[in-house]
């Protein structure tokens, strides 16, 4: 008897707390509904409890910031787009990472992205950019975008209306800026090769690429359009390779100066359960679970020993954006997209010249600089 | 025996039983199952329709909001208008817009411009893609939400951003006029868990409602789903992927008693049940009496053999019954009738055996006489011959010679009865041996012999013979048999007749039917059971031994074959039956 109440005391010394719905790992995230899925689904397997919400990511930095300023209902771990980083390292509202993670075998790519202030502040989470997607029988295009619009052209003399696939928006306009030396920065844009950049991008569409749909089609059009063989030249990211049709005829090259991003996984200062938000983070980035989330949709994993065992299609998209820059590491890089993309929007609908356009981002930009 | 067919009865039951039980309870339970299924999911896709619509409402009624205002705005900043069309456009959009509670009007930096005053520190939608709605905030009790859109001019500038304050009694409105279930809720809340709007008029509060787990799962997921817990039956859905809500993380429920949302699937299932279990009992029953039907025949057969095999004749009628049963029945009654045959003529052998000693003994005692008797008649012959015709002993010695010439002649037919089977005599007939005959050849035979002494009395003689099989009796002695029938049979015509030979095969194959028939005047009941009898005669004194139809039985039954004697065909004159062995 003596010896049974021991052994249940051993037991119940030795085994971890049973999980309950206090002890749960508050989890914001900003999953498309398929990743959110797969991520219940994955995490539930794994054991462990976690009290997940989505935030939208539209609204994504807003409120994370807002929630982590007021410092109520904190959560333990939060899915950020990799811009926002230097916005909430410089309020000083996240921990850095223990030494475990900070050491885990990163790859340079990914380690960058999680880099504030010259500091780790961030678990790698995965790696986008915009690289250039093709059918393996289409003739391959050189890095430039000169030589992507000159590819377009020869493609549209083929009998394709509109071979080449850019979307209405500031993010697909950096090659183009940065081919005319302007970098997303609120100084660079007095420059008049922002307007060279923003004539150029915006006279692609009715000539090279389709005339956009009304905002927010946008990406079931491209999906659409690709599957139908419309398009020659696709520039897009590995979120959409997923919902493509005949992945494994799929070539993905090098976009010159196309920007290069990803999502991070941050434990707030706020957390009050730091060490399970790292544990969550150290699971979601590990290498069974990241090629799961690679396999299906896609994405390319952040440690080295992951991606070498990602699928062919994840690796050549990986190193079409080895040479791919990333965004400006910034407060304001993620607040610039407010006024670029209605800038891009207004020249392309014909409402404004690029003057006029980049004049109102001038402003805008200076605005945002004057209230930093 | 009792506990045998008792069993039987038992098994067919059983068997029946479950052949009924098995798949009413395995159809049953998979109908049963699949039923409830089936209705859990309509109520659950029921009331996902339900919050989709409900959703598709509130989302109508804010994008239809968010657009005007934002048409306004752009228009707005593309006027650069003074403070008088400023604050004409303020007061137009809250006349046109019910929902409009408050508008205000702020520069890029924050300042306001015209309108309401708004909470300091608002965010005027910094990277919020033009604008957003916010989560709900209780005003006095009562809910409302800040809707930010972003006016940007011609270039895509902004100039400016509209704050309105919606009233969020439209959503209750929405709900409240949606028909829900008994004892259902609908509630709409924002990503922190606080209720928007309910269909329980009492149920607004500010009051966060995470920790419940159906809330939760709405936060946490951005699609829909169902989730039954705690006795509730909840449906929930993101309305994130609303056009007007993007970036909104507002989510909506419908939840219901498990007893109420599932009444129907659970009435469904007790019907269903009380109609299996009503057909299962009158399947029962049907089965027991199909079993007492089915087994009744065989019982009775049984029983039947019980008797047959104690040596009984069964009174009761022959059993009868359909298909295989009545087959077994019969062949029962076949299997008794050559039983009984069996028995009767095991009887006649022992009969013949006693009649053989008899007939042993009597030759010996005819053989003894015989001799003294011939001494007898030789010498009343001799003294005959010595008187005149005159002489006064004559008649008396003539009567001696006379008697003595028939007592001669009996002891003659004492000698042939007990003469043993003469095993060297040839056999006639194709393929027939010694001890065996073939009736056909035999018959024809005997047609040939008997022909003179029919004519004699106008007696027609037909056969038909219908087997060709060599039975185990001597042709003498079955030629002596069929000449003794037949020509007693002739002896009884008075005015002609018709006599008929057959020969058939018995049922089953293993011994012949010989029949002697005849139309004549027949022989009386009461002297039938003494004609195989020796010395028993019908005939007038003097005409006949009384050992013919002994002599016939002695060497039927000689050969282990039987005789009877039975009615005439049609009810006139009588037949001999002779059942002689085949040879196997």
């Amino acid at each position: 008897m003596r010896c049974l109440a021991l052994a249940a005391a051993v037991a119940a010394c030795g085994s971890p707390p049973a999980p309950s719905s206090s002890h749960a790992i508050r989890f914001l995230h900003t999953f498309n509904p398929r990743e959110t899925e797969l991520f219940n689904t994955t995490i539930a397997e794994r054991g462990l409890v976690v009290d997940a919400s989505l935030v939208p990511f539209a609204r994504g930095h807003q409120v994370i910031t807002e929630l982590l300023r007021g410092g109520k209902d904190c959560p333990d771990l939060i899915r950020i787009d990799a811009t926002w980083l230097p916005g909430l390292v410089a309020a000083h509202l996240l921990r850095s990472p223990p030494e475990n993670l900070a050491n885990a075998g990163w790859s340079p790519i990914a380690k960058e992205l999680s880099l504030a202030e010259g500091a780790l502040w961030a678990v790698p989470q995965s790696i986008d950019g915009l690289v250039v997607v093709r059918l393996n029988g289409t003739p391959p295009v050189g890095p430039s975008v000169a030589e992507l619009t000159g590819a377009a052209a020869r493609a549209q003399l083929c009998g394709l209306a509109h071979p080449l696939g850019v979307r209405v928006d500031g993010y697909w306009m950096v090659p183009w800026l940065r081919a005319e030396g302007v970098e997303l920065e609120p100084t660079q844009v007095e420059s008049d090769g922002a307007v060279r950049a923003l004539r150029e991008f915006s006279s692609l569409f009715g000539s090279l690429a389709a005339t956009p749909p009304s905002a927010g089609g946008e990406a079931p059009d491209e999906l659409r359009r690709w599957n139908a063989h419309e398009l020659a030249y696709w520039v897009t990211g590995p979120w959409q390779l997923a919902d493509l049709r005949d992945r494994d005829q799929i070539e993905v090259s090098e976009l010159a100066h196309a920007p290069r991003g990803g999502q991070l996984l941050v434990v707030p200062d706020c957390a009050p359960q730091p060490a399970a938000g790292w544990r969550l983070a150290q699971e979601l980035t590990s290498e069974p679970v990241s090629l799961i989330f690679s396999d299906a949709f896609a994405t390319i994993p952040t440690l080295e020993a992951a991606q070498g065992h990602a699928t062919t299609l994840v690796q050549h998209t990986l190193a079409a954006l080895a040479h791919a820059k990333r965004l400006p590491h910034t407060v304001v890089t993620p607040l610039l997209f407010d006024d670029l993309n209605p800038a891009v929007a207004a020249v392309i609908a014909g409402d404004a010249t690029p003057e006029e356009a980049i004049a109102g981002v001038r402003r805008g930009w200076r605005r945002l600089e004057a209230t930093k | 025996m009792k506990t045998k067919k008792s069993s039987l009865r038992w098994s067919v039951l059983i068997v029946l039983s479950l052949a009924a039980v098995v798949p009413t309870v395995v159809v049953g339970s998979l109908a049963i199952s699949r039923a409830r299924h089936d209705v859990e999911d309509e109520v659950q896709r029921g009331a996902l329709a339900h919050i989709r619509a409900l959703g598709a409402a509130l989302d109508g009624t804010l994008q239809d909001a968010r657009r005007t205002v934002d048409f306004a705005a752009s228009q707005w900043a593309d006027a650069s208008g003074d403070r008088r069309s400023t604050q004409l456009l303020a007061r137009r959009l809250r006349r046109d817009l019910t929902i409009v509670k408050t508008l205000s009007i702020l520069s890029p930096e924050g300042a306001l411009v015209s309108g309401d005053p708004i909470p300091g520190g608002f965010d005027i939608g910094s990277h919020s893609f033009g604008g957003y709605i916010g989560d709900a905030v209780f005003e006095k009790g009562h809910p409302e939400i800040h809707m930010v859109v972003q006016a940007r001019g011609r270039t895509g500038e902004l100039m400016g951003v509209f704050v309105a304050t919606l009233d969020l009694a439209f959503v209750h409105d929405v709900i409240a006029a949606a028909r829900l279930g008994p004892g259902a809720q609908v509630i709409v809340f924002d990503g922190r868990g606080v209720p928007v709007a309910t269909s329980d008029p009492t149920g607004i509060s500010a009051t966060a409602l995470s920790g419940d787990p159906v809330v939760d799962r709405a936060l946490s997921s951005t699609v829909e789903g169902t989730l039954s817990q705690n006795g509730w039956v909840s449906a929930y859905r993101n309305l994130s992927s609303y056009q007007s809500l993007r970036g909104v993380r507002w989510a909506i429920i419908h939840r219901q008693p498990e007893a109420k949302a599932y009444a129907l699937a659970r009435r469904t299932t007790r019907d269903t049940l009380t109609i299996g279990i009503i057909a299962l009992a009158i399947a029962l029953a049907l089965g027991a009496y199909f079993a007492r039907r089915l087994t009744r025949p065989l019982a009775d057969l049984a029983r039947r053999a019980d008797l047959i095999a104690a040596g009984m004749t069964p009174d009761e009628p022959p059993v009868k019954g359909p298909g295989e049963i009545g087959t077994l029945a019969r062949s029962v009654d076949e299997m008794a009738k050559r039983i009984a045959e069996r028995a009767e003529l095991t009887s006649a052998l022992a009969r013949g055996d006693r009649l053989a000693s008899v007939g042993v003994m009597s030759a010996q005692v005819a053989h003894e006489i015989n001799n003294p008797l011939t001494t007898v008649l030789g010498y009343a012959k001799l003294m005959l011959e010595d008187k005149p015709a005159d002489h006064p002993d004559r008649g008396a010695l003539e009567l001696i010679a006379d008697e003595a010439e028939r007592m001669k002649k009996i002891i003659g037919t004492l000698l042939e009865y007990s003469r043993a089977p003469r095993l060297s005599e040839p056999a006639f007939g194709s393929g027939a041996s010694a001890g065996t005959s073939r009736p056909s050849v035999v018959i024809e035979h005997v047609g040939r012999l008997v022909l003179p002494q029919l004519k004699k009395v106008r007696a027609a003689f037909q056969t038909e013979v219908t087997t060709e099989v060599l039975i185990s009796i001597e042709a003498s002695q079955l030629q002596q048999v069929l000449v003794n029938l037949v020509q007693n049979a002739a002896q009884a015509f008075t005015h002609g007749g018709t006599i008929k030979v057959t020969a058939k095969a018995m049922p089953g194959g293993i011994a012949t039917l010989i029949t002697v028939s005849d139309d004549g005047p027949g022989i009386p009941v009461e002297a039938r059971v003494k004609v195989f009898d020796p010395f028993y005669t019908t005939k007038a004194p003097g005409t006949g031994t009384g050992l013919g139809l002994a002599v016939c039985k002695h060497l039927v039954a000689t050969a282990g074959g039987s005789i009877e004697l039975v009615d005439g065909p049609n009810g006139r004159g009588v037949e001999f039956r002779v059942v002689i062995p085949n040879i196997a």
